[in-house]
């Protein structure tokens, strides 16, 4: 099982009581008075039986608050993951703290820092850098949207799940467009992975049919959900911090609903990725100290409701280059949803927006990590640690302590010495040709690739299996027409062209 | 008066109670059995006199506890500070936080990221950028640079002591050095302003008679005394955070004790300055993770003994404007924040005290702007609830860009950057790459074509900087300080007809 990192003192909260309750009141005063838009009549016909108030013409459900909040109780507060590989496995909360990566559709140039589309083997490299990174616990969706090759759009996404089950071990998420999960769930099953099920929320206040699907794949195959919230303040959600919040937890509150009643125990997280609006010009503004409000107040009423919370804000930043812009904009989010109280970080690999992505990045934002998880772990008070003794024996001035074996014993201990950071005095820095942390990176990133082992590589049978269900979802997309027939002849000619190559 | 920024919630804490009172315990009988060395005769005395037990053989002071615990109580919780402007007047202590630039020994060029003495134009226009810099509020000792080309390292705090006050009217700080703090308090006088000086212990456990001098003469000026210890972690104290922090604050709680002493509620600030070793250099390992949870319990332990604190030291042991430097510094400030430090450094310094640049210094800016704005919190009402405006707007197709609540409130919640790359992918090809670096050089040419200080000296006021610096320099020629080689390039910076550069 994969440790993660402990958070060892009383989490960091910026709300009192009587705010959590007024905001809690105004997500149930939402779901009672308005309700939600839930396109898909399944889930409508459960909620009705349920006892909710739906109308099947306007597709418009109310919930109570006596639902919603039993079905907030039966959530479990902490659960396990099983990866394909057990050394894997992934605990999500109360108190331990994982992290992940944020995707980018593209990588980007390191020296003239302009998107592009990555080739396979620059995506397959990324999957097993992430692979290799110890404080990488799983794998987000993606990691690139696809890579270059004319794959059909629909397909694209099947096939980086294949890539990152032939390349890494770590436990991954399923996400719903177009149904595509129904596929690389049956891959999940067939190679003995989890896969976290992921229905997304459509703000405001509206869920689509192959989202709400997503929850129903959960219950039948027995997965954990990572539920997705990425509202804009100020566009589809109120621009005020706490508005975006009551809106926020509103929508993520029915998939909960759903789910639980589907199969009560089920184990779910909430994944926050709310950003403010840019007003200059209509984007998310991505780096924005209002995503790490939004976020600290997000984990601090979860952790009431006892449900894990993944944050998702900490990922995407305006900046375009690895440079110090992006050093802030990363660390800030990052720290305060660790110290507030967030399950699990969507921090690695990610650059500007979710536009793009780099492995070297990912290589840097592990000493983050590492900086933040020695953060979590707090300080030692042990006599020992006191030192007490140690002190009154030292004295003053000549007294010193670097030959003191309690100096040896501990320094390691409660230290921590980042991979690629350059630590250089001046003098050795400019005899060491004044390399910076990329450069390092860099280097660190050319010896993963040199030696790392996907371990287990899958069997030959779960290859098989694998290629089965790809060969399965061409079919059912060739026959739905979300695979055309210029983009086949193409595809067709790619995947012949590639049969031979190295998965 | 600066408001500063108001933290609106509870401080960040990472120890129990319990914890707390296993550190103090620990101070108080360090002081108590091995005690601190003191190289000041008049100190001995001092403290002989108010029942310590004081071994001359070995300047060794050791502290009954109640006199320890008195002299805590003695000092303020929070207090004014005065600028030469008083609309730059701060409190310090409670919930406030303010910023102070962060110097370094020299400056860099920006191209081959080496560093390299600045010129006094240089020195003069570096202040310039951090008087206009809004989330500045103190510019302390050694900022921005140590010294500058052709000043004599005897006069360079001095010099830079008045630089600060002709380039800038926020609230300024000098440290002692050679006794030059007798002419620094001389300057803060005549143009009407306080200034804060350090008391540095050497650790382990020893004060030397330069800083015990100083602290003397800042505590009958009237000023402030910031009480420091500066220790590596491993080196000159124990390399576990706790023991470190046993270490430090026994040495920082027996220069209280002396400001108490020779002045009873005299305004003092407690910093916390020391940083791990790093075992592989045996120099200082900045940037590095230890000094945030040394810091946040520091915090933790001095707001028990309700005395202001001063730290959250964003040095990074990155060399450029990088991604390295940017979460070194972010770390140590942010915690440094949320745990309730009252005054932070960070604008401007780049690899550990040996660097620094204004254009760092104004993207450092931003980046305590989104501080600031996280120190205020969340506002929670009926109007920022928003429940009549959701249920109003309901499911897709509604949106919230057209109503007024959006209009009204984006900027208010937001905090915009003003040298940060926001742009998209499109925009920002067309306007040809930009990066904050960029932007930030942009803001600097603006600055210093544009921003004046206010208000200036009067004529008056500069006569009286520069007799006192003739003062000095005649002083320490006297006493041989300033060499005759150094004198010569000294006084052709002098005679330079564009002196002293303002």
């Amino acid at each position: 099982m994969l440790k993660g990192f402990t958070r060892n003192f009383p989490t960091f909260k910026i709300l009192t009581e009587e705010q959590i309750e007024a905001i809690h009141r105004g997500t149930l005063d939402i779901l009672q008075e308005t309700g939600v838009l839930v396109y898909n009549e399944r889930a409508l016909k459960i909620f009705e039986k349920a006892g909710c108030n739906v109308n099947f013409e306007t597709k418009r459900v109310k919930f109570s608050p006596s639902l919603v909040e039993e079905s907030l109780r039966k959530c479990p507060s902490s659960f396990r993951v099983k990866a394909r590989n057990p050394k894997h496995d992934l605990i999500m909360g109360p108190n331990n703290v994982l992290f992940f990566n944020f995707p980018g559709t593209d990588t980007v140039d390191l020296n003239t820092w302009e998107p592009r589309t990555p080739t396979k083997k620059e995506h397959t490299n990324l999957i097993k850098v992430l692979d290799a990174l110890p404080n990488v616990h799983f794998l987000n969706a993606y990691p690139y949207f696809g890579f270059s090759g004319d794959i059909p759009e629909v397909m694209k996404e099947i096939e980086g799940v294949a890539l990152r089950m032939r390349n890494s071990t770590k436990v991954t998420i399923a996400i719903a467009n177009n149904e595509i999960d129904i596929f690389t769930i049956k891959m999940a099953k067939a190679i003995g992975t989890e896969i976290f099920a992921n229905p997304n929320t459509s703000s405001p206040l509206t869920y689509y049919t192959d989202q709400v699907n997503a929850c129903f794949l959960a219950a039948e195959y027995d997965l954990p959900s990572m539920i997705w919230e990425g509202a804009t303040s100020g566009g589809t959600a109120p621009a005020s911090i706490v508005g975006a919040l009551v809106l926020s937890n509103a929508e993520l509150i029915p998939y909960i609903v759903l789910i639980q009643l589907l199969k009560p125990g089920a184990r779910v997280s909430v994944a926050n990725l709310v950003l403010p609006q840019n007003m200059t010009n209509g984007a998310p503004a991505f780096g924005e100290i209002g995503v790490s409000l939004h976020n600290v107040a997000f984990n601090q009423i979860w952790r009431k409701y006892g449900i894990p919370t993944v944050c998702s804000s900490c990922g995407p930043t305006s900046s375009k280059r690895i440079d110090f812009q992006l050093g802030y904009q990363k660390m800030m989010p990052a720290l305060l949803s660790a110290i507030s109280g967030s399950s699990a970080l969507q921090l690695y690999s990610s650059i500007y927006g979710e536009i793009t992505a780099h492995p070297i990045q990912a290589i840097l934002d592990d000493d983050i990590a590492g900086m933040i998880g020695r953060f979590l772990e707090g300080i030692e008070v042990s006599d020992e640690a006191l030192a007490i003794d140690l002190i009154n024996e030292v004295g003053p001035i000549p007294g010193h302590y670097l030959s003191k074996a309690h100096t040896r014993k501990w320094w390691k201990k409660e230290q921590f010495v980042p991979k690629v950071a350059d630590r250089l005095t001046y003098p050795e820095w400019l005899k060491k040709g004044k390399k910076s942390c990329i450069d390092y990176a860099k280097e660190r990133m050319d010896e993963i690739l040199a030696a790392h082992k996907v371990d287990p590589p899958l069997t030959d049978s779960q290859e098989n299996d694998i290629e089965r269900i790809l060969k399965e979802a061409r079919q059912y997309y060739r026959e739905k027409g979300l695979i055309t027939d210029e983009e086949w002849k193409v595809y067709k000619r790619v995947l012949k062209e590639s049969s031979g190559e190295e998965k | 008066m600066l408001k500063g920024f108001t933290r609106n919630f509870k401080p960040l804490e990472i120890l129990s109670e319990e914890q707390i009172e296993a550190i103090h315990t620990g101070i108080l009988d360090v002081l108590r059995r091995t005690g601190i060395r003191f190289e000041s005769k008049k100190a001995l005395k001092l403290f002989e006199k108010n029942s310590c037990y004081v071994d001359y053989s070995n300047n060794r002071v050791r502290f009954p506890e109640g006199l320890v615990e008195d002299c805590l109580r003695k000092c303020p919780s929070s207090f004014h500070v005065k600028a030469r402007n008083s609309s730059n007047d701060m409190i310090w202590g409670g919930n406030t936080t303010y910023f102070q630039a962060l110097s370094g020994t020299r400056t860099i060029n920006l191209d081959t990221w080496e560093p390299k003495t600045p010129t006094r134009k240089e020195y003069y226009d570096a202040i310039t950028v951090l008087d206009a810099l809004e989330n500045i509020h103190i510019i302390p000792w050694y900022t921005p640079y140590f010294g500058f080309k052709n000043v004599p390292s005897v006069m360079a705090m001095s010099e830079g002591l008045a630089a600060r006050l002709r380039n800038s009217s926020k609230f300024i700080c000098a440290n002692y050095s050679m006794g030059c703090e007798v002419f620094n308090i001389e300057m803060a006088k005549a143009v009407g302003a306080e200034l804060r000086t350090s008391m540095a212990a050497a650790p382990p456990l020893t004060f030397y008679s330069d800083a015990v001098e100083s602290a003397y003469r800042v505590i009958k000026a009237g000023f402030i005394l910031l009480i420091t210890s500066g220790s590596a972690y491993g080196g000159t104290s124990p390399a576990t955070i706790v023991g470190s922090l046993i270490s430090s604050n026994a040495e920082i709680t027996a220069g209280i004790v002396l400001a108490q002493l020779i002045k009873p509620g005299t305004r003092v600030i407690v910093q916390d300055f020391g940083f791990p070793q790093n075992m592989r250099s045996g120099s200082p390992a900045f940037g590095a993770i230890g000094i945030s949870l040394h810091q946040a319990a520091f915090n933790q332990i001095w707001r028990k003994y309700e005395i202001p604190t001063d730290g959250g030291v964003s040095f990074p042991s990155s060399k450029k404007i990088d991604y390295q430097a940017a979460y070194e510094k972010t770390i140590t400030s942010f915690i440094g924040a949320l745990s309730g430090t009252n005054t932070i450094w960070i604008q401007g310094a780049l690899y550990g005290e040996l660097a620094f640049h204004p254009i760092q210094a104004i993207i450092d800016d931003d980046l305590v702007g989104m501080i600031g704005r996280f120190l205020e919190g969340i506002e929670v009402n009926d109007e920022t609830m928003a429940l009549d405006l959701i249920n109003e707007v309901g499911p897709i197709p509604g949106h919230y860009l057209n109503k007024a609540h959006t209009r009204k409130w984006w900027k208010k919640e937001q905090f915009v950057p003003k040298v940060a790359d926001r742009l998209t992918y499109p925009e920002w090809l067309k306007k040809g790459k930009k990066s904050c670096i960029d932007y930030a050089k942009e803001r600097m040419d603006e600055i210093l074509a544009t921003h004046k200080v206010d208000p200036p000296l009067t004529d008056s006021q500069e006569n009286e900087i520069e007799r006192i610096l003739k003062e000095a320099r005649e002083y320490y020629r006297k006493k041989g300080l300033i060499t005759n080689e150094e004198w010569a390039s000294y006084k052709k910076d002098l005679e330079s007809p564009n002196y002293p550069y303002i």
